[in-house]
């Protein structure tokens, strides 16, 4: 052995040492390696020309078309079956299935095509791809009618109303756009105005269409009752009138009222442009006064049969003494507003009993 | 990295959202926050300049600020403009004599240029009372449809008193303005 490997250490390239018996094992590991490279490469060759002949028709348009009418068939046969199906209710468990099946089906002719088309006429690729999807639409339409799916729908903040009432509603929108563009106009909430030294006398009864909101405007010198509960109160535009009202539930909004007393109760109250006025009230939040001056506050003094629960059931049925903590938004210094304060004990007026007022038609 | 890529990525990993509710007085901005918190909406006095509400809304964090609407202080809402992602813009549905007030401050606020870029909800609110104007109608007298195409807006019907309708425009403005900032992750 030691002649032997005296020579071949001294062939170039192959220094000896440098080949040291992990290289050569690495050595005859590649050259192994490339040797069964080259074998499975031969085999598949062999397998695919195997492949080939074993096939030899199916590269033929005919062969294609003969059997993509076979497969079409089928579908279709699977498809009439899922319908018998859905016809007896005993069987309705197992129409998912079957649909699916169908759908699968489908999946595979597509890719028969896909596959053939290398070869195929683009006539025949188009129209077979037609007829696929010819077969998906048969497919979907009975699934659409053999398994109904829940009713998908997008949360509508109308969902309540009825789907008439919608079309309804827009139809009426447009038609009181087209006869008047002024739309405020058209839909003034239901109120009192344009009244001159009268006495009006309202009782809100809780009906079933709910609370509505209520207007008072472009008085001079009335008396004003509002008995009963209400949702929201507007006032705008009164002189020397006096208002007595009972609870509102929502919000009171004041706009330019001028030597007036009110005596109201309410959730909250705004006043605006108020001069010389009084205010006796019942609140749960603060009241706020802007662009006023001469207004005066002190405790809610109305009564009448029924206020008391009436009161209650909005939430108003205890004095909180909200009343005196007004917030000037003309004043935003931390000492008294000059622009309102509160009724001195011997000029507060008597509470109002308003039992015997009744509502007249007027 | 344009600095408009570094303020997404900021957001992104914050997934907060800046959010500004305006409106006209007596509206129901602060209720509407307040419900929606599902807080007490009993005894809400009217704001006497603003309040900051936290909410966590889905995956996001919404930064709400919620801006008193007197006429005194209209003039300091420009003080809350500065990076608002969305505005909310409230309407009193059956305050039908201040509607025409109620769109001339709406569109000042919308010439704003740093609320260019901000998405728009406008909430039909009191849709409980009797008589209230339609969110369709509210459309019609906004004048919504002639607004700037570029803007992103909805308006959805709502009542702050029953919580109807206040999910399906937050869920709108969120989802809007995350599809915006957050490229929809």
């Amino acid at each position: 052995m030691e002649p032997e490997e005296g020579p071949e250490s001294k062939q170039p390239g192959l220094p000896a040492g440098v080949l040291d018996p992990v290289a050569q094992k690495k050595h005859a590991a590649m050259l192994d390696r490339l040797a069964n490279l080259h074998q499975s490469r031969l085999e598949q060759s062999a397998a695919r020309s195997a492949a080939a002949a074993a096939s030899p028709a199916f590269e033929s348009v005919s062969a294609f078309l003969d059997r993509f009418a076979e497969s079409r068939r089928s579908v279709e046969a699977e498809l009439q079956r899922c319908r018998a199906l859905a016809a007896d209710l005993a069987s309705a468990p197992r129409l998912k299935p079957e649909l699916e099946k169908v759908a699968t089906s489908i999946a595979d002719l597509d890719r028969l095509v896909a596959e053939n088309s290398y070869f195929l006429p683009s006539y025949e690729v188009r129209s077979s791809l037609k007829a696929i999807s010819v077969l998906k639409e048969a497919l979907e339409t009975a699934s659409a009618e053999l398994l109904p799916r829940k009713k998908f729908s997008f949360r509508n903040k109308t969902s309540k109303k009825d789907p008439g009432f919608l079309v309804k509603q827009i139809e009426e929108t447009s038609k009181a756009a087209t006869e008047k563009p002024d739309l405020p106009a058209v839909r003034d909430s239901p109120g009192f105005r344009n009244k001159e030294g009268s006495v009006f006398i309202k009782q809100f009864t809780v009906s079933e269409e709910g609370e509505g909101d209520f207007t008072l405007s472009d008085l001079n010198a009335c008396e004003i009752y509002l008995k009963g509960r209400l949702r929201s109160l507007f006032i705008h535009r009164l002189t020397n009138c006096k208002v007595f009202a009972g609870p509102v539930l929502g919000s009171v909004l004041i706009e330019e009222v001028k030597d007036c007393l009110f005596v109201l109760a309410s959730h909250q109250i705004r006043i605006h442009h108020a001069r010389a006025t009084d205010f006796y009230l019942r609140l749960r939040s603060r009241p706020i006064i802007e662009d006023c001056n001469g207004v005066r506050f002190a405790p809610y003094r109305l009564s009448y049969e029924g206020l008391e629960e009436e009161l209650r059931d909005c939430g108003l049925g205890e004095e909180t003494g909200n009343w005196a903590h007004v917030d000037d938004f003309k004043w935003l210094r931390a000492v008294q507003s000059p622009n309102w304060n509160v009724i001195p004990e011997e000029e507060l007026m008597d509470t109002i009993n308003a039992s015997d007022i009744k509502e007249q038609i007027l | 990295m344009g600095l408009l890529s570094i303020i997404r990525k900021i957001k992104k990993k914050e997934k907060e959202m800046r959010i500004l509710m305006v409106g006209l007085d007596n509206s129901g901005k602060t209720t509407i926050v307040l419900k929606i918190n599902g807080e007490d909406t009993s005894v809400i006095s009217p704001t006497l300049g603003f309040n900051i509400k936290t909410i966590k809304y889905q995956k996001y964090s919404l930064n709400i600020w919620d801006v008193g609407g007197q006429k005194t202080i209209r003039s300091y809402w420009r003080n809350y403009f500065e990076q608002t992602d969305g505005l909310v813009w409230v309407v009193d549905s059956s305050d039908v004599r201040r509607l025409d007030d109620c769109r001339s401050e709406l569109e000042n606020l919308l010439k704003e240029e740093r609320l260019s870029g901000a998405s728009l909800l406008v909430f039909a609110n009191k849709q409980d009372i009797q008589g209230a104007l339609k969110p369709a109608e509210i459309v019609k007298v906004l004048n919504l449809d002639a607004m700037d195409k570029t803007r992103h807006w909805q308006l959805v019907g709502c009542s702050a008193y029953t919580g109807e309708g206040l999910l399906d425009g937050f869920d709108w403005l969120v989802q809007d303005i995350a599809s915006r900032i957050y490229m929809l992750d």
